[in-house]
């Protein structure tokens, strides 16, 4: 035990202030170590992605000037890429271009990749924070339920329930859902984008079934780890030791079961994230939306290769902004101990 | 087996001494009254606890003590109304404090634990949230149990702290339960259990897993509780010098059946039953003689 | 532990399901009743008994168009889950033993593998690469790897960590006797699991991408290729998705029931050792003779 610590001069301020720092040194110290992570991820990523171009042997002067075209107006278009340059020179133009926030420009059309990712990433960001949202909501209603009444036909069929969505792939929700509710009874369009700004209505109309196709991945894991979680916590001794204390069940559950358990759930859902991205590819084809995973699938069927690189970069930057909020969640819930290394 | 007497003179304003107790006053409601309580496992429908009966009154001490599986372990939680799954009375009756448990709503219990009956276990590590430092801990049952405010609470956890003779009590509040001993952390549980000041407090095996010293000193902790605040107390125990030192009566438990019952002193120098006389026989080597020695001597 | 997975009822059921798709994925385009290229003017039509399933929007008999896919789809998730097995087990192992630097990039390479999205990463290297599936699901078997990684890093520490492990390393056997001897049984189970849930991932992902008509040539037929198609034709043949959506669900739903089998089995070993542990805590901790412990 250590005796260390200075006696507080009051009890109150030595202890909100200790408790504010070390949740702040806390902070700092998961942040310093996603970077840590982060960074490498980041180079060897990028490295990769930047290799594919070499690997593939495309080059702008194909989509430019078609197959037929002389050795030396294909030489003559590398040159004005710059592509004739050493690999390394490249790639480091390239990333320090990236650090800058500049992606290139696409190949087909010349335009900015940056700004063309950022006008899909509004409309995929939307579906994917939405279906996260009906993801944890759904999926915490349900774990929660089935765990407060284990082995009830309550459990039983949630449990079934999320065996059966755990299953479909985002794709097939998808069609299903637009069979049912746009095609069949007509209650949402089955296509197509309205932003925000023109208002609230249109623009959950739009998203609704998108999101939902996404979110049942997240609805069946958050629900299964969270029941699997909360069931083991309510066997726990300190359960009991807060129960004999004389504390309600219901406070029970909130500061004590649900704060222990709660943390396997919070990881799912970081690891669920690249995952959400990698589907937008998917759904954003059955919907007809032109967001960033429709940019990325056209961009690769077209053999843009700067683009494809662009999409590549920003979902990492995505998935690594998403783990490190996830981290400072879970830090918040469980002690330095807990967490393991 | 006592601690330092300059030790139990600190910091004891957390718990206010009750009024004198009065052992075998007709009056007052026994503190636990327990009455040939019979617990059945109803998955496997079987009696387990053939017929419990005790009286507790303020400043008392009952000693319980059997085997694993004797079904004292059990008998505890009944009164406490934490039963496992599958289990429940199926006889007898248990009164707290004048109450009758039979039947008492999941609101009626949350009131009546840790305001009027409350316990500690073995392992008390696993009966302290691991993610809550433990100051909290005892400041959310003060805030709940007693109404007071956060910044309040945090005073009292401290206090309690000390009254359960911990040094540096402000460092340990803050501490998570992995940070602490073993030790530290049964006089920990033993403030949470006493913070709402119950009147009956049920220590199961609270000193199993310590080591030597550490058990006696939580040993003369619950005794000098008990003196302070009339506390009455159960102390379960595999471990008849446990027993030997701290309880009035004893009750020697083996299967689910009461084998003999009486004052302790009787019990450890008369076994009637043949099980007490060889639990007795087992433990002289562990120094239970000890407590026999002189009384023999007196005699 | 196969025995014991098959004295499971969804163990059995589990595989018989798995063993069904494996004879469809050898035998389908055998079993076809009719050339699944070959249209028809009968567009479009429901079930009947010249085409079981119906036709698709050229006529195609729509079974057969399911059973000769199938080969697709099995042929590429077991190389998503071989790929994946074999790429992230050895490390996941040796991280234990060979020292802290392996250990370090190892971790760091699966803290990369994690975040990229794979789904993105095989669209883009079907793209650049050429047009195969091939390449797709060796990418893809690399990025879920670190499942394997961990799956087996864990175990593995667990079992290093065991005293008969140590005694045994003490008492001069070798690094690879040992591993061979006393790691590989408390490793294999997890990875099974791990192995099992993989088929499954690799599934939705081959379906995925030929849905997006990614890594095959258009008149070849997949699963996906099959509901992309009926996507067209939703307000004629609302029906047509169902047959190869539920082919796939039910595919990915045994691989998942296979490894809830393992798991079941498994976390029996785990549980009886956990149960051990106490017993012999409780022997410890009581001085007076009990031979039973129970619900005191």
């Amino acid at each position: 035990m250590t005796t260390t610590a200075p006696p507080a001069p009051g009890w109150h301020r030595g202890v909100t202030g200790t408790r504010a720092g070390r949740t702040v040194a806390r902070g700092v110290a998961i942040v310093g170590r996603s970077v840590a992570v982060f960074v490498p991820v980041f180079l060897v990523a990028t490295f990769v992605t930047f290799a594919l171009r070499s690997l593939s042997g495309l080059s702008p002067a194909r989509i430019q000037l078609g197959e037929s075209a002389t050795p030396q107006a294909v030489a003559q278009v590398e040159a004005e890429w710059g592509l004739d340059r050493p690999f390394l020179v490249q790639y480091g133009d390239w990333f320090a271009g990236v650090l800058r926030g500049d992606l290139g420009t696409s190949w087909t059309n010349g335009a900015d990749i940056s700004t063309l990712i950022g006008l899909g990433l509004s409309v995929s960001l939307s579906i994917a924070l939405f279906a996260l949202l009906i993801g944890v909501v759904a999926g915490f209603a349900l774990g929660t339920a089935a765990a407060l009444r284990p082995a009830t036909w309550l459990d039983r069929s949630v449990t079934g329930f999320v065996t059966v969505i755990s299953v479909m792939p985002a794709f097939v929700v998808g069609i299903l859902l637009v069979t049912v509710f746009a095609v069949g009874l007509g209650l949402f369009p089955s296509a197509g984008y309205a932003p925000a700004e023109q208002g609230i209505g249109p623009w959950l109309a739009h998203i609704t079934l998108p999101a939902l196709a996404l979110s049942l991945d997240v609805v069946a894991d958050v629900a299964r780890q969270l029941r699997s979680s909360l069931i083991a916590a309510y066997r726990e001794n300190y359960v009991t030791g807060a129960l004999v204390r004389g504390l309600s069940p219901r406070r029970v559950f909130f500061t004590h079961v649900l704060r222990n358990g709660i943390g396997p759930a919070l990881a799912t859902l970081g690891l669920k994230f690249p995952a959400l991205v990698g589907a937008s590819v998917v759904t954003e084809w059955i919907f007809g939306l032109q967001g960033f995973g429709r940019f990325a699938n056209d961009s690769a069927q077209t053999g843009d290769v700067p683009a494809v690189q662009g999409v590549l970069v920003v979902s990492i930057v995505l998935v690594v902004t998403f783990n490190l909020v996830v981290n400072l969640m879970l830090a918040r819930v469980t002690p330095a101990s807990q967490r393991g290394v | 087996m006592t601690a330092p007497s300059h030790r139990s003179t600190t910091g004891n304003t957390a718990l206010a001494p009750a009024p004198a107790p009065a052992p075998g006053s007709a009056t007052a409601p026994p503190a636990l009254l327990v009455r040939d309580l019979r617990i059945s496992d109803l998955a496997q429908d079987r009696e387990i606890v053939h017929g419990v009966s005790f009286t507790l009154t303020p400043g008392r001490t009952v000693g319980i003590v059997g085997e694993s599986g004797s079904g004292k372990t059990l008998t505890c939680r009944a009164a406490l109304g934490i039963l496992p799954d599958h289990f429940a009375v199926t006889g007898g009756s248990v009164e707290i404090a004048g109450t009758d448990v039979a039947g008492l709503t999941t609101r009626r219990w949350t009131a009546l634990r840790g305001s009027t009956i409350s316990a500690v276990f073995q392992d008390p590590a696993s009966y302290l949230n691991p993610s809550i430092p433990v100051g909290a801990q005892l400041a959310e049952v003060v805030r709940v149990k007693l109404g007071l405010r956060r910044r309040a609470a945090r005073a009292q956890a401290v206090e309690l702290l000390r009254a359960v003779r911990l040094r540096d009590a402000e460092v340990v509040a803050r501490q998570y339960p992995h940070e602490l001993s073993g030790g530290m952390l049964q006089r920990v549980l033993i403030a949470a259990a006493v913070a709402a000041e119950p009147r009956v407090l049920i220590a199961d095996e609270a000193t199993t897993a310590l080591d030597v010293t550490v058990q006696a000193e939580i040993l003369d902790l619950l005794a000098d509780l008990r003196e302070r605040t009339g506390l009455a107390l159960v102390v379960v125990s595999h471990d008849l010098a446990v027993v030997a030192q701290l309880c009035d009566e004893v009750l020697v438990m083996r299967q689910g059946e009461v084998v003999e019952q009486g004052p302790t002193r009787t019990v450890l120098h008369a076994p009637r039953h043949a099980y007490t006389r060889l639990l007795i026989s087992e433990h002289e080597s562990y120094g239970l003689e000890k407590f026999l020695t002189p009384k023999e001597t007196a005699r | 532990m196969v025995r014991r997975v098959l004295a499971l009822t969804s163990g059995r059921i589990a595989v018989a399901v798995l063993l069904v798709i494996a004879l469809l994925a050898l035998l389908g385009p055998l079993l076809a009743p009719q050339n699944p290229l070959a249209g028809s003017d009968n567009a479009l039509a429901t079930a009947s008994g010249a085409h079981w399933l119906g036709t698709d929007y050229l006529g195609r008999d729509v079974l057969s168009r399911l059973l000769d896919g199938s080969r697709v789809s099995v042929l590429g998730s077991l190389e998503v889950a071989v790929t994946a097995l074999v790429v992230g087990t050895l490390p996941g192992i040796l991280s234990v033993y060979l020292g802290r630097t392996f250990e370090w990039v190892t971790l760091r390479l699966t803290d990369t593998l994690v975040a990229l999205p794979f789904l993105l990463f095989a669209v883009a290297v079907i793209a650049l690469l050429g047009n195969g599936l091939t390449q797709a699901m060796l990418v893809t078997g690399v990025l879920v790897s670190p499942l394997f990684y961990r799956v087996s890093r864990a175990a593995t520490l667990a079992v290093a960590r065991a005293p008969y492990v140590e005694a045994a390393l003490i008492s001069g056997a070798s690094l690879g006797w040992t591993v061979r001897k006393h790691v590989w049984g408390k490793v294999l189970p997890p990875i099974a699991v791990a192995l099992a849930q993989t088929v499954g991932t690799g599934f939705v992902i081959v379906s995925s991408l030929t849905f997006l008509g990614i890594g095959v040539q258009p008149p070849a037929p997949t699963w996906g290729g099959l509901l992309a198609s009926d996507l067209g034709y939703l307000d004629q043949r609302p029906w047509g998705p169902l047959a190869p959506a539920l082919l796939i669900m039910i595919t990915v739903w045994a691989c998942n029931l296979l490894a809830d089998a393992i798991r079941d089995v498994y976390g029996q070993a785990g549980r009886a050792l956990d149960n051990d542990r106490k017993a012999r805590a409780h022997h410890l901790a009581r001085t007076a003779p009990a031979p039973t412990g129970g619900a005191s």
